[in-house]
């Protein structure tokens, strides 16, 4: 019996739960480059916002332990030229196209997401409301459950395909930010962001990042995000959910899963190992085997709390 | 355009160069023939508190026996780990990564300037212009560092039979003072032949050599370092601004750029 890895997510089926976390792979061809794209759920891009965007003045990367700060700042072409230059390329690759979506108003995320709904090809759109590196945007959207279910529902209005809210941990009731996006209208949750962190240089006394603090992402946050995933699993709220936090090995994804997540984003570790998809995919099906699961379904939310 | 790819590979040769100068050397490494001087390999240590993969620069290849060398200094706890790597002992390259050096013209008279552990691309790029029939005594290869234990494999560069011109901060070898200063006395002496110019090494260095690159009207080319979290392009970790105000990526894009291409 070969074990089934596929999952299925508002509708949308996937060849495994395996996805890249937005702003991990860029915009899909660099990685393409390393491993085919068909071994991939899906591929989910880089924030894209309305204009284009710079980004942090370097540095805006560091590593810490077992982990990495990050302050890029959703450096991206822009709608337009993602539209023109990135998205056609996608049109071509075998693995399902997730979209995120990042702004700086309630306007750019409808104005952006609606440019999207005009393409069948992005089969879902991910709503960045959690980004902890800009100074405006981002995050306020998702850290008031008011703001969260006005942005979600407002998206909703004009994108009809799936909507997945990605959320961060830097709010004091995650379950109610859960709550609010599923009442707005979103098809599943994606959970979660980078945790706000800094560090510091100690010979210059200047923070590694000139954003002065970053997103802590990497094996270093993965107990938190099993905990968020969690948390929001046994809330009550009845969206699938898409852990990321950490994952880097087949281990991880299991352990995600036995936890309530039905998908996974691989974010910090493709830096690290660019083709873990395809090792952790092989290491998935063993396994399975190995435990005589029939589909990887079969692990949802299946811990055995003591 | 090159595919990089991850192979495990392992620890051939092991070579403390003193001062905290360090010669690896990996095989069997199937992708060594298609490292060019200016490309780069991303090494990955098997310490869960050094996350990052670590750049460093090819010092030197054989391809029939499929090996790969890089040379470094040890500056933390990374290259302190890389420093203690024994022998059989295996490591997963990222590679060939990076656009390498553009090759000067067979009538060019050519000027590397190296600072410090920025000399093994330079090194390379000599040794494989050599090998290309590139007449040595038209390479200028101008060697700096902070002390004399910072002028490492001088018998190597030698052999090729370039002209060397050491400088060292404490004039423990070779001129007293920084490198870029016999690079300009150069420049004013030979400023009607045709050159061309090739840098790697600290900021502060390669910034002078961008300067005398404009200032003399000097094309060519330089390696730039940056923190490199990916290697491949997609964590915009590593960008430099153009000097048209754009961000570029060093992995990509570079390491190696053109003299007044980019703001340093």
């Amino acid at each position: 019996m070969t074990p089934d890895i596929r999952v299925s997510i508002a509708g949308v089926d996937f060849v495994n739960p395996l996805m890249t976390a937005s702003g991990c792979c860029g915009y899909g061809e660099e990685l393409a480059n390393v491993f085919p794209l068909s071994k991939l759920g899906a591929l989910v891009t880089k924030s894209i916002t309305q204009k284009p965007r710079m980004g942090h003045r370097p540095p805006r990367t560091a590593e810490t332990a077992s982990g990495m700060l990050n302050a890029i700042g959703l450096a991206n072409v822009g709608i337009d030229a993602f539209l023109t230059d990135k998205l056609p390329w996608l049109e071509t690759q075998p693995t399902k196209v997730i979209v995120n979506v990042a702004g700086s108003s309630i306007k750019e995320y409808v104005d952006v997401s609606a440019r999207l709904a005009d393409s069948p090809r992005v089969d879902m759109i991910e709503l960045n409301i959690s980004c902890p590196n800009v100074d405006k945007g981002g995050i306020e959207f998702g850290v008031d459950p008011v703001m969260t279910e006005k942005c979600v529902s407002e998206v909703r209005a004009v994108f009809k395909r799936p909507i997945i809210a990605k959320l961060g941990p830097n709010v004091t009731d995650i379950t109610a930010i859960a709550r609010a996006a599923e009442a707005g209208g979103a098809n599943a949750l994606a959970i979660m962001n980078s945790a706000f962190g800094t560090s510091a240089d100690i010979e210059t006394w200047r923070p590694r990042l000139t954003n002065n603090r970053g997103g802590l992402t990497g094996p270093a946050i993965k107990p938190m995000a099993l905990l968020m995933v969690d948390v929001v699993y046994r809330s009550g709220v009845k969206l699938p959910i898409i852990g990321i936090g950490g994952i880097a090995t087949w281990q991880d994804v299991v352990e995600f899963m036995l936890f309530g997540a039905t998908a996974v984003q691989i974010g910090t570790h493709l830096f690290v190992e660019p083709d873990s998809p395809v090792k952790i995919a092989t290491g998935l099906k063993a396994y399975m085997k190995r435990r005589k699961l029939a589909t990887v379904a079969d692990l949802v939310g299946k811990v055995q709390r003591w | 355009m090159i595919r990089p790819s991850c192979e495990e590979t392992r620890l051939l040769r092991h070579r403390d160069l003193s001062h905290n100068y360090f010669s690896l050397t990996f095989g069997p490494y199937t992708r060594a023939k298609e490292c060019r001087p200016g490309s780069f390999i991303h090494v990955r240590l098997p310490h869960t508190d050094v996350y990052f993969r670590r750049a460093m620069s090819v010092a030197a290849i054989d391809p029939k026996k499929k090996e790969i060398e890089i040379i470094f200094k040890v500056f933390g706890r990374g290259t302190t780990l890389l420093s203690q790597f024994s022998k059989d002992q295996s490591i997963d390259i990222l590679g060939p990564l990076g656009v390498p050096f553009a090759l000067p013209k067979k009538n060019e008279r050519v000027i590397m300037v190296a600072g410090g552990v920025g000399f093994p691309p330079l090194m390379y790029l000599a040794t494989d212009m050599v090998a290309r029939g590139y007449d040595p005594k038209k390479i200028e290869f101008f060697y700096g560092g902070r002390s004399e234990g910072d002028i490492i494999e001088r018998t190597r560069i030698k052999k090729l039979g370039v002209n060397l011109h050491v400088a060292t901060d404490d004039g423990s070898a070779g001129v007293k003072g920084l490198v870029t200063k016999p690079v300009e006395k150069f420049l004013q002496e030979h400023g009607d032949e045709n050159l061309r110019m090739y840098g790697c090494g600290p900021e502060a260095m390669l910034k002078a050599t961008n300067d005398l690159g404009i200032k003399y009207q000097t094309a060519g080319q330089l390696s730039l370092e940056a923190p490199m979290p990916c290697g491949i392009g997609v964590c915009l970790g590593c960008v430099v601004k153009t000097t048209a105000g754009e961000y570029v990526r060093v992995c990509v894009e570079g390491p190696v750029f053109n003299i007044g291409e980019v703001q340093l």
